[in-house]
């Protein structure tokens, strides 16, 4: 039996402090991830800080900011009362994901850290896999891949970042607040990730023992239009095949400011900027909404299995876009 | 007899148990000094075991033992049974046949030491390429398997000739049962008696494969299911990993619990198989068809078999001089199929209705019509008259109460918003099945009634709907009456399958009581100081609890006075059925018929597809329990839903690994993809059944599929031939 030392960590020093000092040491949160890949064997951690004492749960307005503790749970953050009146976008993705038991389980850290659901990642008895077994391959190009990414994807890995939460959180430009041994850093959400295309094996920016304290989402102007729709075979408990994250300010018929991000599409939460570029300064319409849609996928790497979700992509974007500013079909 | 017991839609006599946790389900088991094993499963799909090395895993902690081909015992293959043969034994060579295929047990004193010595077993293979596609020429085929090919008129001229016709190729993937229950299995030896608890829908049958494969007397060996957590088909055979957990327990000495994974799921205890149909359908321009040929290839294990006649179906469905059903098997480097929930219709129908709702509109009639045009009084194989039809009933009834005649026959038509509606229809039916079966009527001195036989129940209600049969046919209120089965030591009984037990078992629990009542009746008739004495036991019949003159309910009586006064602590009497020949009958018994209609609404941009509602009418023939015979009827179109738009079981490419044996990554409908759903039966009592049912287990599922695939083209313009029916087939 694979046996792991488990410790409960009452301080965040102590609990960088732990993981910094061991190689193999892993921090414990929600467990909503980490516990399956230790039971399928893909992980496989010496020992476990277990966070969840720490003092980093719960939600705080800082400005025309919301300050988010790494373990409020995504129920709790989906239930908060500034995030339903300034922050739709991010409720509705939250509560499109997962089960209620899961979000009752998951924290935001461990959202945002969460792997890919790709099974050929989290089957050990997959021999290729880039991500497990660096340089080994891709069995997920040569296989079934239908819930895999085409963007910032290519031969070498098309894991896909299955959040939803994180989509609307790059689209707002969320910073997460990070503390490792030699102090505390910040980062913007949409460059925390690396692509999958560029470094399977690693996919963030964080440096063994770090730890994310906590995520701070500025907040949508008043007046702005937002909303998260998520697209998916089935109406509950199933990733995405496609999703968009979007917010506009439109004023004077006019679109001044504009948010977009995708997911089910990208090796990470994607940010589309150019689609939004294409969008600000025109007025809102299906012709607008359509060229920003196509800009927002220009880059894609397709298989024959994926090929399909660069069209659904598209008009999820644009489903979203019209449905936000009231814009008839 | 009141008659008012049976038919009643009383709750689950199962149901406070199962709701409270206290209904023990195979894995529930445990015993002193058990230990545990785990599988370790081929990772290449065809080859050849090089070197197996379990040095890593037997020094691993708390392992006990390791059996490999190496040394395993060599087994027998287990005997013939009702639905064929016995899987092939385990680990008796180095040959590998599937990804997945057992490869060694481990065998520890916990279930986490057992799965983690597993991972430690080392294989070295030799690979040869699979055969992975059905359609692969170099798949060896087996030709009409079961002999059910069918050859009527001159099918060739009918489709030459044709007014009008329709020629297309249908698709239907592997489906994995998926029963939320894992299989489990605890094997428990003393000295050479044997005891098991086992996921199986037929404990008799594992009774007499076990005393086989480990020649051991059938009376030294008891198998005790009292719940199943679902099955759908997948226990009806003795799998391999029964007969290894029994093997360990016998090497070791000690009892083995197995309990398999959810990825072991979908490939240790058989899925539906995927098939490649081809229709063609002629008609003249009256919509008479003309022509029916239906020909099918569906997916086999390499070593096992598999009934699954897909075609068959299409030779009784509807009145036509000229028919052709053709059905091959294709062996395969995969999981052996088995039966899952409408095996064979659940894939025939959707292709063969499919076909049926592309000719009306090469006819322009409404689907509907087309089908009321073309139903049939009488088995057009025999000619014999059905002896219960009311798929006409179910037509009329199903489509008056979803409002098919406001249906616009133009595809695209119906519009909410972004949503396209659609209304799709299909016919169903699911064949006749019985089988011999047993059991055992006792009433004791305090006037309760226990009524055994070796049955199971998959969660159908046969522990309900035999206790009110037995409390009719006794003359007992229901709370004096228990039916207690899961158990081979009780009266031989087939399996929990095919749509056959209720008929089976319902009429051997019949015979039963009618004997135990005669015995009653005898007892009363010889003794003087009874008021029955002299009473021919024929003119007895039972109610109250007493055994009384047919029609003079005062001059008998009771249970309770007949066993005191003979000093007797019970009386029981053995019964049985065994289904009637056809031929002697004069009529073609019948199976359940049924009419379903849907209505989706499809994304007319994002492809997304909703089921609004449902309607499913069914021919059962008499139904027991009006309530647990809706919730069989719900449950399979739940199912049909699933096959429909979900369940889709993946084989990878080249390593025939399956790619999505997870409940993540496979999916089932959930709670949010269902509507009300509603159900309604219709017909009467079935003539060829003494009993009067026909069985309802699978009539639920079967159409639902063709019926949604129906409505998306008419929701859509877009025909899908290939299931499941999903977004990016919509788009």
């Amino acid at each position: 039996m694979r046996s792991f030392e488990y410790v409960r960590a009452t301080e965040v020093s102590d609990a960088v402090r732990l993981v910094s000092a061991r190689p193999d040491a892993a921090y414990l949160a929600g467990g909503t991830t980490q516990l399956d890949l230790m039971k399928d064997g893909v992980l496989g951690p010496g020992m476990l800080v277990d966070i969840t004492r720490l003092p980093l749960a719960g939600t705080e307005r800082r400005g025309e900011a919301l300050h988010v503790g790494a373990l409020t749970t995504m129920e709790e953050l989906a239930a908060d009362p500034t995030v339903a009146e300034r922050l739709p976008l991010v409720r509705e993705a939250l509560l499109k994901g997962a089960s209620t038991q899961l979000r009752n389980m998951a924290t935001i850290g461990g959202n945002l850290l969460q792997r890919t659901r790709c099974r050929y990642f989290r089957d050990p008895d997959v021999p290729k896999c880039n991500k497990r077994l660096p340089g080994s391959g891709c069995a997920a190009v040569e296989g079934v891949p239908r819930m895999h990414a085409v963007l910032g994807a290519n031969e070498r890995c098309i894991a896909l970042h299955a959040s939803d939460l994180a989509v609307p959180l790059v689209a707002l430009d969320a910073v997460v607040h990070i503390q490792g041994p030699t102090g505390e850093r910040r980062i913007l959400l949409r460059d925390f990730y690396l692509l999958a295309s560029e470094s399977p094996d690693v996919e963030n920016h964080l440096v063994h023992g770090e730890l994310i304290t906590g995520v701070e989402i500025p907040l949508l102007p008043a007046g702005a239009l937002s909303g998260y729709l998520k697209v998916r075979d089935r109406m509950s408990y199933e990733f995405a095949l496609t999703s968009a994250a979007v917010a506009l300010v439109i004023s004077d018929g006019i679109i001044h400011e504009a948010r977009i991000g995708l997911g089910g599409v990208g090796s990470r939460p994607w940010r589309a900027l150019d689609a939004e570029r294409e969008l600000v300064g025109s007025p809102p319409g299906t012709e607008a909404f359509r060229r920003a849609a196509r800009v927002a996928v220009q880059d894609a790497w397709t298989l024959p299995g994926t090929a399909f979700k660069v069209e659904l992509a598209q008009r999820c974007l644009v489903r979203e876009l019209r449905t936000v500013s009231g814009v008839a079909a | 007899m009141s008659g008012t017991v049976v038919g009643a839609g009383i709750n689950r006599v199962d149901g406070p148990r199962k709701v409270a946790g206290a209904a023990p389900y195979p894995s529930d088991f445990n015993v002193h000094h058990q230990v545990h094993a785990a599988l370790v499963g081929s990772t290449v799909a065809a080859g050849r075991v090089v070197r197996i090395d379990t040095a890593a895993a037997e020094a691993a902690p708390g392992v006990i033992r390791v059996l490999t081909h190496l040394n395993m015992p060599r087994l027998e293959r287990g005997p013939m049974t009702a639905l064929g043969a016995s899987p092939p034994p385990p680990m008796q060579d180095d040959l590998i046949r599937h990804y997945g295929q057992h490869l060694a047990l481990v065998v520890a004193e916990s279930p986490e030491q057992a799965a983690a010595a597993a991972r430690l077993v080392a294989v070295e293979y030799e690979r040869t390429e699979p055969l992975l596609d059905v359609l692969d020429p170099k798949a060896p085929q087996v030709i009409d398997p079961w002999g059910t090919d069918s050859d009527r008129g001159d099918t060739e001229a009918a489709l030459a000739s044709a007014e009008v016709k329709v020629t297309q190729t249908y698709t239907t993937p592997d489906n994995t049962n998926s029963p939320l229950g894992l299989f489990a299995t605890l094997a428990i030896w003393d000295r050479d008696r044997l005891t098991v608890h086992d996921t199986t829908q037929w404990p008799s049958m594992v009774k007499e494969t076990l005393a086989a494969v480990f020649e051991v007397p059938e009376s030294s060996v008891r198998v005790l299911v009292p719940y199943v957590g679902g099955a759908f088909g997948a226990g009806l055979r003795a799998w391999q990993h029964v007969i290894l957990t029994v093997a360990a327990a016998r090497l070791i000495g000690r009892p083995v619990k197995l309990v398999l994974t959810r990825p072991q799921m979908f490939s240790c205890v058989g899925h539906r198989p995927d098939t490649v149909q081809q229709v063609s359908l002629a008609a003249n321009r009256s919509g008479e068809l003309t022509a029916i040929d239906h020909r099918t290839v569906s997916s086999l294990a390499m070593e096992d078999d598999d009934y699954e006649a897909v075609s068959a179906g299409s030779a009784f469905a509807y009145r036509c001089r000229n028919v052709v059903t053709r059905d091959v098997q294709a062996r395969l480097n995969r999981p052996a199929p088995c039966s899952m929930r409408a095996p064979a219709e659940g894939q025939g129908n959707f292709a063969l209705e499919s076909a049926m709702d592309e000719l009306a509109y090469a006819l322009a009639m409404d689907p509907l019509q087309l089908r009321l045009r073309n139903d049939t009084d009488v088995d057009p194989r025999s000619g014999l008259p059905w002896s219960s039809k009311a798929l006409r009933e179910c037509y009329q009834v199903g489509a008056e109460r979803f409002g098919w005649s406001s249906r616009d026959p133009e595809p695209g038509s119906m519009r909410d918003g972004d949503w396209l509606i659609g209304y799709g229809m299909a016919g169903c039916s699911y064949p006749w099945y019985s089988v011999p079966c047993s059991a055992r009527a006792t009433v004791s001195r305090d006037g309760s009634a226990l009524v055994l036989s070796a049955v199971t129940d998959i969660g159908t209600g046969t522990y309900t709907v035999m206790t009110q049969v037995s409390a009719e046919h006794l003359g007992l209120p229901l709370g004096l009456v228990r039916f207690d089965l899961g158990d081979s030591d009780m009266p031989a009984a087939p399996q929990a399958g095919g749509s056959g037990l209720t008929g089976s078992l319902g009429n051997a629990v019949v015979d039963a009581c009618g004997r135990l009542v005669r015995r009653f009746a005898e007892l009363a008739a010889e003794d003087g100081e009874s008021p029955l004495h002299g009473v021919p036991p024929e003119a007895v019949t039972a109610g109250g609890g007493r055994v009384h003159v047919k029609g003079e309910s005062s001059r008998g009586e009771s249970y309770i006075d007949i066993l005191s006064r003979n000093g007797l602590p019970e009386l029981s009497a053995d019964g049985s059925s065994t289904p009637a020949s056809p031929e002697d009958l004069g009529m073609a018994p019948s199976g359940a018929f049924g009419a379903k209609f849907v209505e989706v609404r499809v994304d007319r941009d994002l492809g997304l597809v909703r089921i609004a509602r449902v309607v499913s009418a069914i021919d059962g023939g008499r139904i027991l329990n009006e309530k647990t015979g809706r919730s069989q009827i719900i449950g399979a179109t739940i199912g049909g839903i699933g096959q429909a738009l979900f369940e889709d079981t993946v084989t990878d490419p080249g390593t025939g690994r399956i790619a999505n044996g997870t409940f993540g990554d496979y999916l089932i409908p959930v709670n949010a993809d269902i509507p009300d759903l509603d159900v309604v039966f219709v017909g009467e009592p079935d003539r060829f059944s003494p009993i009067g049912t026909k069985g309802i287990g699978e009539i639920g599922l079967v159409g639902i599929a063709a019926a949604v695939a129906n409505a998306v083209r008419h929701a859509t313009g877009r025909r899908v031939r290939s299931l499941p029916i999903t977004i990016d087939d919509l788009l």
